[in-house]
């Protein structure tokens, strides 16, 4: 620790360089991750909020809650410790002045998918409606009347509930009633009878016996959320492509500080100074700038989040922020090793001339 | 007088067959308690395979070097490196100070690498004998060359090695100031009861030492005794 601070204080210029270019690399990858919690919340936060433990749907819909179809009594032949039955559909909703893209949950009051009213109070009656509050921010508000894409029902926001997105969209809560008038309009009291899934906690042994049904993990199932797995896989393979580029940036800079140093590194070791002693110098620095760098980029990640418009979906998971801050540092002394190994071949002979 | 250093009829080769090359031929030395010797010697006389074998940077091809009765051949690379950090000064040819710490950092190294540190006094005799005692909070670029050697030799006197190997120490250095560097290591080995061994074609330096070796294609010969 003594060399390398010493070092990184005697040469600030080399050391703030590779700091800095460290900590836009960390920038970026924290900035990256939060913008995949974001993208993910946005997408599942509301089946998350069911804390379920798998849902039920047909086979042929292929995983898919929208094109799932089937009965309402077919929820007496699941064998779970809770259940609760689910109708969706996907509609624009217009209050007159904004409109936008929604997901309407058809629900029982009584049963576990029920959301916490945050603001307002929960649906009584027909075309009652529960909204997601980030509908809040586009300009809906308390006593809205919404005018619905698909259907000539008029919906009613009497409350509102945090954290309620469904592939990207957010949530309406209503009854069955009303999202059966919703769906089928005239033809509702003949389909009165129709869900889309229904989902369970602790389901036990054979869930359901009938063979045109599918138990589906909750995770599996979010999984199958359109775009979700592919856009997952396409911001992580970012920030692994980050660690390996920062990897290589700091070995191919340890590697030149350290070729310039090697006449002196060749002196010290003639002087008796071990190897291990030097290596342990550079390890030391190498996690001194990565530390600064990730510290750094860390800050600024979280100052740039709390000035983006809530637009931008990012949402900063502090464990997943600190778990790739370790990363970074780790992948930067494995960068450095590439040094040491230099240092540990350095022929101390070089030292003396003639 | 104790013999510190003895060399028995070592040699030293490199390369095989007809691109052999006999560095150092069955030589025989021994240096005492606070002897000064130089070893004058035209370059590839062999003068430098003779102090890395003395420095134990390299092993002889035959023979035995024994420092403070101590074979060093028979030792492991890691072993050798031990003795030379704890029983060798090395004083090199441009500078051996790092160039990234001030004097007394560079001082402070040593305190951490080696065994057998010096106190706070014997540091400041150290500073004071080799007059660099305001040169402490200056970086290896702000010194002259005499002033480098100064310091590198104070590193070398660290904590008192049995013996100082220089390594054509006034080199880059004009003579007034090179006979000044010879002063003050005859003066330092003398007081410190250390050995020095200087390697040098630098014939101006004889006068200072006690005994003056003259190295050609690997043969080592007494030449004088003062």
């Amino acid at each position: 620790m003594f060399l390398a601070w010493n070092e990184i204080k005697k040469n600030k210029l080399r050391f703030v360089l590779i700091t800095g270019v460290l900590m836009l690399v960390a920038y970026l990858v924290f900035f990256l991750s939060g913008l995949a919690t974001g993208l993910k919340d946005l997408n599942r936060e509301s089946v998350d909020k069911w804390k379920a433990s798998a849902i039920i749907l047909t086979e042929e819909s292929d995983k898919s809650l929208y094109q799932s179809s089937m009965f309402l009594d077919q929820v007496e032949e699941v064998n779970a410790d809770e259940t609760a039955v689910i109708g969706q559909l996907n509609a624009i909703a217009g209050n007159g002045s904004q409109k936008k893209n929604v997901s309407l949950f058809g629900i029982r009051k009584e049963e576990f998918l029920m959301p916490e009213v945050t603001e307002g109070k929960p649906f009584a009656g027909e075309n009652e409606v529960i909204a997601d509050d980030s509908l809040k921010e586009e300009g809906f508000s308390l006593g809205d009347e919404l005018s619905l894409s698909s259907s000539e029902e008029k919906l009613t926001i009497v409350g509102f509930t945090d954290k309620a997105r469904f592939n990207a969209a957010p949530v309406l809560y209503a009854d069955l009633e009303t999202f059966h008038m919703v769906k089928y309009g005239e033809g509702a009291d003949a389909n009165n009878d129709r869900i889309n899934g229904i989902v369970i906690r602790n389901g036990e042994g054979d869930v359901i016996q009938d063979d045109a049904l599918q138990v589906i993990e909750i995770e599996d199932f979010i999984q199958n959320l359109p775009g979700y797995t592919e856009q997952n896989m396409t911001l992580t393979f970012m920030i692994y492509f980050l660690f390996a580029i920062s990897a290589v940036i700091v070995a191919i800079f340890l590697y030149v500080l350290t070729v310039q140093k090697i006449s002196m590194f060749g002196v010290m070791k003639a002087q008796g100074i071990s190897s291990f002693y030097l290596s342990k110098s550079v390890i030391a620095q190498t996690f001194l700038l990565a530390a600064i760098g990730v510290i750094i980029g860390m800050a600024l990640t979280l100052t740039t989040g709390a000035f983006l418009p809530a637009a931008v979906p990012v949402s900063f998971d502090l464990p997943t922020m600190l778990i790739y801050g370790a990363v970074l540092i780790a992948v930067a002394i494995a960068g450095a090793l590439f040094s040491v190994l230099t240092i540990v071949r350095i022929d101390p002979l070089k030292a003396i001339g003639g | 007088m104790t013999t510190v250093l003895e060399l028995k009829q070592v040699t030293k080769t490199f390369g095989s067959g007809h691109k052999k090359v006999e560095a150092l031929k069955n030589t025989e030395f021994k240096a005492d308690r606070g002897e000064l010797i130089a070893i004058i010697g035209p370059s590839g006389s062999g003068k430098s395979t003779f102090l890395t074998l003395v420095g134990g940077l390299l092993t002889p091809t035959s023979g035995d070097v024994i420092l403070n009765g101590q074979n060093i051949t028979k030792m492991s690379e890691k072993e050798r490196s031990q003795i030379r950090l704890n029983e060798i000064g090395f004083i090199l040819q441009a500078s051996n100070l790092i160039p990234f710490l001030t004097v007394a950092k560079q001082m402070k190294l040593l305190n951490k690498v080696k065994k057998g540190n010096m106190s706070v006094g014997e540091m400041e005799q150290l500073y004071e004998d080799l007059g660099i005692g305001d040169l402490r909070g200056k970086y290896p670029s702000d010194l002259s060359g005499g002033e480098r050697q100064r310091v590198a030799i104070a590193k070398a006197l660290y904590s008192n090695p049995s013996i100082v190997l220089a390594d054509e120490p006034t080199a880059s250095l004009d003579s007034d100031r090179a006979y000044e560097v010879m002063e003050l290591l005859k003066r330092e080995t003398k007081s410190k009861k250390t050995t020095s061994i200087v390697v040098t074609h630098d014939t101006r330096l004889t006068d200072y030492c006690d005994k003056v070796y003259y190295m050609t294609d690997g043969v080592l010969k007494l030449q004088e005794e003062n």
